[in-house]
């Protein structure tokens, strides 16, 4: 699945797509200081930088954190064309933002025009397992449909948000 | 004859001289020749005719061909229209799908279209373009900035750029965000003149990513820009100009979303409509389209010239065939108002037409509108077209509004052109008479182009025509009611003004009350001003007055003098004369009913119901005054009188004799007697002159007032009453004695007494 680039500073480029109000921030968040922010104020973009140890091998990871409400699809076709892996996020109490991910899937192989582009789709806000909406087959379903791995995530509980975990797993 | 002899001059070879000698052999005799003569004449005056008439037939075809040219020329007109039009088309298209940026049509069809709205917007245009400019004499190559129109700068500062992957410093920038996208110019490390920056690139809003780059490490305070295949990091200096550069970044997209969305809403049903030209109809449809007419109706297919007469409208509108474009719309409003369905072609027609009626009505008021820069050469019949238009459109109300503007307007530099120069009177006539005669004719015009139509403007111009009244008297009263302005100068320029401001009430519209109630304020304090003057006059003579007749020199002089006296309308003076050249008056009386009738008659001319009581007050106040100074004599003489006679003895002999008799007896008595006998003669002097101040003067007087006012004068009665007593014999005195002020005139008459004992 991972797919180093050969860049002499091992930067990995990664993008995190999915609705409005997923968690996307919130997982990035995770990752990158380890807390979690309860207050939701819609992110307009966010790039993060980190450096960690992968396969043994110290990297950079650059984390754009994109909004999930962007209206110009010329800008959003600019995020994607910088990224080098994808983590499509939808939460598991929304179906709606799990349908979303269909378009944004379709959205980056469009514009990155390649099958096989590290891609992670994250179910988010796992805790909250009591108002699920999208059920775990379902998702599993479509990750198989598409050939990438699916992974639930809490960002609060901090459930699956490895400091490598998928991160590493998409680049 | 006549035939072959047209002929032969018809013919190539003519030769005039073999032709003559040929006749003059043939005929014999002068009658002959005679003949030969008229008929060649005749012939000659044939050929003028045929001559003309080929001229005539020329002409005609002359004149056929320059219609011919001008048909021409404006076919060639409307081409051209339709080529801008096409043009202006396409660049609206360009930027629309380029940037999505609204571009001012390059030609306005409508022209005169653009209200104040535009001009707003063009000097918000003007201020952008010197901002442009500004930064254009900055930044070194990037001269396509001025092209984009509606390009206005949001923000700009000092970046440092970094290397999107290692984070260090690569260059100090100097950015700009435009509404519609961001320029990026690098520093010029040895600057020469104004330019500091040179340009380097130029991203466009609408696909520009715009990320924040979180604090981390040695980078701090950057933003990240994503423009494939570009990412640029910019550090701002601190955190502030950060947020405002993200934030600006926002509202720069988002108002550009707005912008956006409305152009498409905008843009849509004007699309829409000419989708569905009647042109690709009458190809698609089966039937033969000069059937179109008779199965229209049951259809609801719609004629061709509806669906062109917008664009009909807006070319007549500007070749400025107002008339036809009414026309056209006439029929199109008709058409639409029997068509109430709401089909959106008929919808998109409506309103179109209904949008160049505005266009129309603008146009036609700007036509009527006054500005500095326009002639008002044409005058009121220039603007009968446009008022006769925006009639017929409904805006009656409009057109009247500026007509009555153009009209002041008019009058103001008609009025202007008069000079101030020479007599009062003649400037006040000449003035009265411009006023007045533009008023009458823009009353004509007036009543002729709104009175059908719309008789509600009526009370506009009434209240129009009576501001202008204002203006022209408050400027007349500036101008002629000044102090040292005289009276009679004064009644014959507002009897003048009157009588021009009468010749209106022809035409129904009678300004007389409104010229009368604005006069009447400076009248009344003119007629006061006058009313003191006089009476300071009268004093003035009273203190003068020696009481002695008047003496006219000669025959001659007392001739003109009785013609003078009985052209004022006193000839019952001549009773008064004695002697050769003797007046039994004094020269105050004369003089003074001189003035007075010449008052009466001002003050006459003058009045009106409402300054009938001011009139009254002056002239018998004026009169009292005179009456005055006689009592005043009067009294002091006799007080004068009677206060040496009590002294005397013979006090009963000097009251019951004749006056000759008592001449006769008191030249008698001893000096001081004699005095008293002075004293006596002259009271009968003084009594006389107030007899004729009262019986003639006054009774004149009162008989002009009634003739002119028609009814007798109150307050000339009663002054007469009151003085009555004083043309009876002395020995009467005054019922009410308190008034008299024997000290005023005292002096005054004993210098008469000595004069008159020098005298004897």
């Amino acid at each position: 699945m991972s797919k180093k680039p050969n860049q002499q500073p091992a930067l990995h480029k990664v993008i995190m797509v999915g609705s409005g109000g997923v968690g996307k921030s919130a997982l990035t968040l995770q990752f990158m200081y380890d807390e979690f922010v309860e207050d939701y104020e819609p992110t307009k973009a966010d790039s993060y930088r980190k450096k960690v140890v992968l396969d043994g091998e110290e990297v950079q990871i650059d984390i754009l954190d994109t909004a999930g409400q962007e209206d110009y699809a010329a800008i959003r076709d600019n995020y994607f064309r910088s990224g080098e892996g994808f983590l499509c996020v939808f939460s598991i109490t929304e179906d709606e933002s799990f349908q979303a991910t269909q378009e944004f899937r379709d959205q980056i192989l469009r514009v990155k025009n390649d099958e096989n582009i590290p891609f992670l789709l994250v179910g988010n806000k796992s805790d909250l397992d009591e108002k699920r909406k999208v059920s775990l087959a379902e998702a599993n379903a479509r990750a198989q449909q598409w050939g990438v791995p699916y992974v639930e995530t809490s960002a609060k509980t901090r459930d699956n948000v490895d400091k490598v975990g998928i991160f590493s797993l998409v680049v | 004859m006549a035939d072959s002899g047209s002929k032969r001059i018809g013919a190539p070879d003519f030769n005039p001289e073999k032709y003559v000698k040929d006749l003059s052999q043939r005929c014999v005799g002068g009658q002959e020749l005679q003949q030969q003569r008229q008929k060649i004449q005749s012939l000659a005056d044939e050929t003028n005719i045929l001559l003309k008439k080929n001229v005539y037939q020329n002409y005609m075809q002359f004149i056929e061909t320059a219609k011919e040219i001008s048909h021409l020329e404006s076919e060639m007109y409307q081409l051209s229209h339709m080529l801008t039009e096409q043009r202006s088309l396409l660049s609206t298209l360009a930027t629309t799908s380029m940037l999505g940026d609204k571009i001012p049509s390059t030609v306005d069809s409508d022209g005169a279209a653009g209200s104040q709205g535009e001009g707003k917007e063009q000097k918000e245009e003007e201020e952008n373009r010197r901002k442009l400019a500004a930064i254009l004499e900055k930044v070194e190559g990037c001269v396509t900035l001025l092209e984009t129109s509606g390009r206005t700068i949001l923000h700009e500062g000092d970046l440092l750029e970094l290397d999107p992957i290692e984070n260090n410093a690569l260059q100090r920038v100097h950015a700009y965000l435009f509404n519609d996208g961001y320029m990026i110019a690098s520093w010029i490390p040895n600057r020469r003149g104004p330019v500091r920056y040179k340009f380097e690139a130029m991203y466009e809003l609408g696909s520009l990513a715009v990320v924040n780059v979180r604090d981390m490490g040695s980078v701090k305070t950057a933003f990240k820009l994503l423009a494939f295949p570009d990412t640029r990091v910019f550090q701002c200096t601190n955190n502030q100009s950060k947020k405002e550069w993200l934030d600006k970044f926002e509202q720069a997209k988002k108002a550009r979303l707005v912008q956006e969305q409305q152009k498409r809403e905008s843009a849509n049903p004007i699309e829409r409509s000419p989708s569905r030209p009647s042109h690709s109809e009458s190809l698609e449809s089966p039937t033969n389209p000069f059937e179109d007419a008779d199965d229209f109706s049951a259809e609801p297919e719609l004629p061709e010239w509806l669906v062109e007469v917008p664009e009909d409208l807006d070319v007549c509108i500007a070749q400025r065939h107002f008339e036809e474009a009414y026309n056209l719309l006439k029929r199109a409003r008709e058409f639409l108002d029997k068509n109430t369905n709401t089909d959106p072609v008929i919808t998109d027609i409506r309103r179109k037409v209904e949008a160049r009626v505005k266009a129309l009505t603008e146009v036609l008021m700007k036509e009527l509108e006054v500005s500095p820069d326009k002639s008002l050469q044409g005058g009121l019949p220039a603007a009968r077209r446009a008022v006769r238009l925006l009639n017929q459109l409904g805006r009656s109300t409009q057109a009247c509004d500026l007509f009555l503007k153009l009209c002041s307007c008019i009058l103001k530099t008609q009025l202007k052109r008069v000079k101030r120069e020479g007599a009062t009177v003649l400037y006040m006539r000449q003035i009265g008479g411009i006023f007045f005669s533009n008023l009458t004719d823009m009353t004509r015009e007036f009543l002729r182009a709104f009175l059908p139509h719309s008789p509600s403007c009526a009370s506009a111009f009434v209240v129009w025509a009576g501001s202008e009244l204002t203006h022209l008297t408050s400027h007349l009263i500036k101008q002629v009611f000044m102090p040292q302005s005289s009276i009679t100068m004064l009644a014959e320029c507002v009897t003048c003004v009157r009588s021009q401001c009468d010749q209106l009430c022809e035409l129904g519209v009678d300004l007389r009350y409104q010229l009368d109630g604005l006069l009447r304020t400076p009248l009344t304090r003119a007629l006061h001003d006058a009313r003191e003057k006089l009476i300071d006059a009268v004093k003035l003579r009273a203190a003068e007055d020696k009481w002695h007749p008047m003496n006219l020199q000669c025959k001659a002089g007392l001739t003109k003098f009785l013609q003078e006296m009985s052209d004022i309308g006193i000839a019952s003076i001549h009773t008064y004369v004695t002697g050769d050249c003797w007046l039994g008056l004094t020269a105050n009386t004369v003089a003074f009913s001189k003035l007075y009738l010449t008052l009466v008659e001002d003050c006459l001319r003058l009045a009106t119901p409402e300054l009938l009581y001011t009139v009254d007050e002056v002239l018998s106040d004026v009169f009292k005054a005179q009456m005055l100074h006689v009592e005043a004599s009067l009294s002091s003489d006799k007080y004068v009188a009677e206060m040496t006679l009590q002294s005397n003895a013979d006090i009963h002999l000097l009251r019951n004799d004749n006056l000759l008799a008592r001449n006769e007896y008191t030249v008698k008595l001893e000096g001081l007697n004699v005095y008293n006998m002075f004293l006596l003669l002259q009271s009968k002097f003084i009594q006389k002159n107030a007899a004729f101040l009262l019986d003639t003067l006054l009774t004149l007087a009162e008989h002009c007032y009634e003739e002119k006012i028609g009814n007798p004068c109150a307050r000339l009665g009663r002054l007469r009453d009151e003085y009555s007593w004083l043309k009876k014999d002395s020995s009467t005195k005054r019922p009410n004695n308190s008034a008299v002020k024997p000290k005023d005139s005292s002096y005054a008459a004993t210098g008469s007494h000595q004069r008159l004992l020098n005298a004897v």
